[in-house]
Formats: structure tokens, sequence, C-alpha cells
């Protein structure tokens, strides 16, 4: 079953959770070296916070539509400085806005955008890629950006407005900068021992080349060849996923179980009423459930 | 922003279609004011697309009285009056390598080839093209946006349904007497199948028939049509020689057809061999024949081809979607410096007057060809040089008068 789960919470299966934070540890190096960063569609920071690593130095412009989920990014991103802005990233007015705050604060030094998941929500991306491209090319920024390939898959994922795959992403390249890098982030398999009553940190060799991507991260600016690429492994915590997974199961379950006893409970009900409605016909009485006519709608 | 396509008409075509539904979408989703120009007089009533009442639809004439931010040529010979629109930029959206369309030494092909070198941006729906006009003018802008699909129209199936049995219905559309799109050879090749099928053809001209006889012939055909008709059949069947991005396989594939292909220019955008289709050879019409065989016999492997089709169709982009990557093509084009056209204005007249030189160069030479013919034919008849030798006589002349018209006509 497919987890339509579009909102990095601790909830979150961590290998979702960690796809994420390996996108901000990417750009990491970018937003370290900049004076102010800011993370469109920053949701509620967690992935932000764990892939940067340490504290952010500069001013952070923490932006999404939820209002809550600023809110939280707020409470959860290290950083000397942060501004929180809900804003809509297909509006022009909200994008200016966001512009005139990035430029602001960080009025000579160099800047970073990371905007990790978030094209494939909107509605129109138009207003966004233009910025993105603009603060590129006339404001000294790095942007670091992510879509999803769900063209592989085929995944029509209810939450996404628009479909990314291979196609897609080489359609918005040749809108990008010339000198754009394109990583494609591949998903890791692996198996590791433990010792008895030990916990160990270990280090492994994982050769990775060009495979297929789970997301498309995409770099542009003065910094994009900064983009790293190091992996991003966690043990997986078999024992929430499983609970989460039959926790899953079991409810879907349940509320089909729950759908067909309601279809079953309408069918009953409208079958009585074709009975009722049966003997009210032979009796002569007006029919239950239906306004006479002539009689008002809010009557007693 | 103010847009102009530059169509040559607006009769039923693939290509027209995409102009004519990327207009719409820049007017409707994204606010855009676009006027279709039609550079030519009309001869036909043109095409009820849906959506072009929304869509100003002019004159060259109306059309040079305004200002445009971008004027777009959509087909070669509209580049000749691309630049008598006064706009701020200038681009072409190239659906195919136009010259492609016609036979070495035919004038227009090489017309047809300057477009790709004009100094304007361009914009393309193919990625084959787009490294093709990358490796000519490596110095020309060219953005990247593919064809849209119609997802209310060609409403995919929730689940496909398994086909055991029964013929294996096929589809093949275009004109047969358009060379490149393979339709004759598409019939020839289910003609030598072996296994039972049913053979629809879709086309506005089935007097260009002479190959084989499909079961049915139907055409032209809404796109409602279309699409009811793909979710008949099993296979599309397309043998074209060229092609910019076809759409038929893909609105097939929406409708749960697989497709049977030649490798032509387009395919790889979508169609994976053994994956959601089969793509064959080359003027291989047995070969075809045996493919469809095998998907007529192997129906695990027919449900399997249809069943990854119908994927990739789900994650083929909508409308909507390409509309966006154009709406933002055309504003990167809008935005970035105008490229210098210095007097290619004057060159493209040229280059029309000379196109038009050409053609009756070349009109000339197939009427001096087919004279040569004649020649050659009535100089093997016996008696014929003493006839043209009696002609330069005034008495020859006197007695050939009874046959005259004749022999002025063969003579001529």
């Amino acid at each position: 079953m497919p987890d339509w789960q579009e909102r990095i919470t601790r909830e979150t299966a961590p290998a979702i959770r960690v796809e994420h934070e390996l996108r901000y540890a990417a750009a990491a190096p970018l937003v370290h070296a900049s004076a102010a960063w800011c993370d469109l569609g920053c949701g509620t920071g967690l992935g932000a916070a764990a892939g940067l690593g340490v504290p952010y130095a500069g001013t952070a412009l923490l932006v999404d539509l939820d209002a809550v989920a600023v809110e939280q990014a707020h409470a959860t991103v290290a950083a000397h400085a942060v501004i929180p802005l809900t804003a809509d990233l297909t509006s022009p007015a909200d994008l200016a806005r966001v512009r005139d705050e990035l430029t602001a604060a960080a009025a000579d030094g160099r800047r970073c955008v990371t905007c990790f998941e978030t094209i494939e929500h909107l509605t129109t991306f138009v207003p966004l890629v233009e910025l993105l491209v603009e603060l590129a090319e006339q404001h000294d920024t790095s942007v670091v950006a992510s879509v999803p390939n769900d063209a592989f898959w085929a995944i029509e994922n209810p939450h996404h407005v628009t479909t990314w795959g291979e196609g897609a992403v080489d359609e918005l390249r040749s809108l990008l900068p010339t000198g754009h890098v394109v990583a494609h982030q591949v998903a890791l398999q692996g198996s590791a021992l433990a010792r008895t009553g030990e916990t160990t940190e270990e280090v492994a060799s994982v050769r990775i080349d060009d495979g297929v991507a789970s997301h498309f991260l995409l770099a542009f600016g003065p910094g994009a060849e900064q983009l790293a690429t190091a992996p991003r492994v966690v043990q997986a915590d078999l024992a929430e996923q499983r609970r989460w997974e039959r926790q899953r199961e079991s409810d879907l379950r349940f509320m089909q179980e729950t759908r067909d006893r309601l279809e079953q409970e309408i069918a009953r009900v409208a079958e009585f009423r074709t009975y009722i409605h049966e003997l009210e016909e032979r009796l002569g009485l007006p029919q239950a459930g239906e306004t006479p006519a002539g009689a008002s709608d809010d009557a007693p | 922003m103010r847009i102009a396509f530059l169509l040559h008409d607006l009769q039923l075509s693939g290509g027209v279609g995409v102009v004519v539904r990327h207009a719409r979408e820049l007017v409707e989703r994204h606010g855009h004011d676009v006027t279709l120009v039609l550079t030519h007089e009309q001869e036909q009533e043109p095409w009820e697309f849906d959506g072009l009442a929304h869509l100003h639809v002019e004159g060259l004439a109306q059309a040079r009285a305004q200002r445009f931010d971008v004027a777009i040529a959509t087909w070669w010979e509209t580049t000749y009056s691309l630049f008598e629109l006064p706009a701020d930029r200038y681009a072409a959206f190239i659906q195919s390598l136009e010259d492609r369309f016609y036979p070495s030494g035919v004038p227009e092909r090489s017309s047809a080839a300057l477009t790709q070198g004009l100094p304007i941006a361009f914009v393309t729906e193919a990625r084959w093209i787009r490294d093709t006009l990358a490796e000519l003018h490596p110095e020309a802008p060219c953005l990247f946006v593919r064809n849209g699909i119609d997802k209310q129209l060609y409403a995919s199936p929730e689940r496909l349904d398994v086909r055991t049995d029964g013929p294996l219905r096929i589809v093949v559309e275009g004109n047969p007497d358009v060379w490149f799109k393979g339709v004759s050879a598409a019939l020839r090749s289910v003609a030598n199948m072996r296994e039972a099928r049913h053979l629809t053809l879709v086309t506005g001209a089935p007097e260009a028939i002479h190959d084989a006889t499909p079961d049915a012939i139907v055409g032209p055909l809404s796109q409602q049509e279309m699409a009811q008709l793909y979710a008949e059949s099993d296979v599309v069947l397309k043998l074209s020689r060229v092609e910019g991005m076809y759409g038929p396989p893909l609105e097939g594939f929406h409708m749960g057809a697989t497709c049977v292909t030649t490798p032509v220019t387009g395919h790889e955008e979508y169609v994976e061999h053994g994956w959601n289709g089969l793509v064959v050879d080359w003027d291989d019409e047995h070969g075809t024949g045996r493919a469809l065989d095998l998907l007529a016999r192997d129906r695990r492997l027919l449900h399997f081809l249809r069943t990854n089709a119908l994927e990739t169709a789900r994650s083929w982009p909508s409308w909507e979607q390409a509309g966006t990557f154009m709406a933002a093509a055309l504003g990167a084009i809008s935005r970035a410096p105008a490229p210098a056209i210095g007097g290619t204005r004057l060159l493209m007249a040229d280059a029309r007057a000379q196109l038009e030189y050409n053609r009756g160069l070349a009109w000339e030479h197939i009427e001096l060809r087919r004279a040569a013919r004649v020649a050659g034919v009535l100089r093997r008849i016996p008696g014929f040089g003493l006839l043209l030798r009696a002609r330069r006589h005034r008495i020859g002349r006197a007695l050939l008068r009874p046959v005259r018209p004749l022999s002025k006509r063969l003579l001529r």
C-alpha cells in the first residue's frame, strides 16, 4: 500500500525520514556557506534540523503554506535568527515577499534556497521557478530543489498536482540556468550485525551508480557544484515499522468491514423504505420522508 | 503576456491540435492573451477544435497591426510570416524536423530546414529534436515541453480487463496517401497475419487504400470517438517513418491498448520494447505480422504489455501540466535577452521568393521530363521521323493539315 505521508513528522517511517534528511545533508555545504537560507515548503523542520547537522549560523527564512507547520519548524530548526513566513508559493505577491525577506536578510552575503518535495504540490510552478532562476542569476543565490520520480512507479499521489519523472525533469532543466547540477537520489538496501548488548558506530562502503532515482535533486546558482552526495543510512526500527504497518493493515481491514456493514445497512433501510412506501400507498397515506406538496420545508 | 501562434491553417491534424491546446491552457490557466494567426488564405472552414472559442483567430493583416510579447512559428512555412509580426521575442515551436517530410531534391526540403538556422528561441516537444537542435546549433536556446494528454477525454480505466480470447483487435490510423505515415505498410503487415484479428482503419481518405482491406474503415473521428475505439482495441499499430512525438500510441496506452511500432523518432519518449509495446524493424512487414500473431496467441504477454502501457499513461503529464511548462518556457523566452535578428526578415523574404522560384523550376522539370518521356515513345513509332521532317516543308504542312490538331498535340 502506498503511504501518502506528505508531512515529515516524528512518526514518519524511518526510510522516508532518512530520504528527506539526505536532501538537506546534500544542501548543507551550500546552506552553511550562506548568510541567509530560505527553506521553501519547510514543513515541520525535522528534516532540515537532522540534515544540516549543526546549528545554522545565519538567518533562516522558513516558508510554508501551513502556519502551524511554520511554527513547528521555527521551534525545531536551530539558527542564529529565524524568520517564519506563511506563504502560498503559487502567488506572485507571496513570492515577492519571500524575495524581499531573503535579499534583506543577507544584504551583501551569499544566499541559499532549498525547496524539497514542494514543486509537485503546486497548481502552478511557473512563478516559483521564475523566482528561483532570478535569485540564482541575479542575487548570488544557490538553489537546491527536488522532485519525486512518481513516473517510474506510475504512482498517482493524490497530494501531487503534477507528475514528475525523467521527462518532466528534462522539461524543468530546460528552464534552468546552464551549469546546473542534477543528482539522482537512489534507494539503498542493506543489513548489519549487532552484537547483543552493544551499540556501535559502523562505517560501510557502498558503490553508487546512476540508477533509477527515487527523487531528482537539482542545484543551480553559484554554489551548485558543492552539492554533497554522501549517502545517509540509519538502522531500520523493524519493531516500530511492523507496528506501524500492522496498524495500517488492521485499520484498513476494520474500515473495509465498517464500510461493508454500512452498505448493507443502507441497502436494508432502502428495502424497508420501499416496503413502507408500498404500505402507505395501499393505505392512501403520503409517503414518509417526502415533503407533501405545498408544505414548507421548515414547517414543524 | 500577449502571445501569437502562427498557423498555416486550422484543419484537423495532430500538430494543429497541440498548438490549439497549448493556446487554450495559456489563456485559461495562466491568464495570457493568445492569438492564433493564420498565415494563409483558408479554403476550408476551420476544424472545430475544443476551446477555439476562447482564442482570437486572426489573419496576418489584422495581426500585423498589433504588438506581441512573443510570436511563435509552428510550421516551417509560417516562419516566412514570423518577422512580419511586431513582437519583442520570436520563437519556433518545433514538432518535428519538418524537412524530413519531403524527399530529397524537392525545394520544400531545404526551405523547411532553414527554420532550424533562424536566430530565435526554440520550443520542442521531443528530446530527440532538442538533442538534434543542440548539435546543429549549440548556441540556440531550446526549451523542452512535452505534449500533454487530455486525461478527461482519454480517461484510463481503474482496472484493466483481461482479454483471453477473440480476434486481436488492431487499430491503424492515418492517411494512406502520406508516405511517412506507413499506413499501407501497416495494412499489408496485418494481411500477413495468420491468427484471427479485426483491423479498424481510421482515415479521412479511404479511397487511398489499395493494398489490403481492413475489417472496418471509419473516420475522421472526434477525439471522443477515438478514445472509445482505443478502449475497444488491443493494439495500436503504427509504422510511421517520421514522427515528432506521436500521440496515437500514447492515447491508446491511456485506454488500455498496447502498441506495435517502428523505432520511429519520438517512440523513445514512452515506448519500451517488451515492457509496454513491441518495436518492430523497418520494412519488415512479415516480421510485423509475426509480432501481431504473437500478441494474438500469447494473451498473457498481451495483458502484460497492456498493463504497463496503462501504467506508462498514468505517469504521462496532463495538458494542464504541459501548459504550465509551456507558460514557463514562454516566460523564459520573454525574459531572456533579445537575440539580434538583424536582416532576418529580409532574408526570409528572399528565401520565400527563392522557394517560389525553385517550385517553378521543379514544376518545369516535371513537365519537361513528362514531355521527354512522350517524345521517347513517339520516336519509336515507325514513320515519326518522316512526319517531323515533313513539317519543315510547305507541302508537307499542307498535307498534314487534316491531322493538324493531333500532330500539334503530340509535337508541342
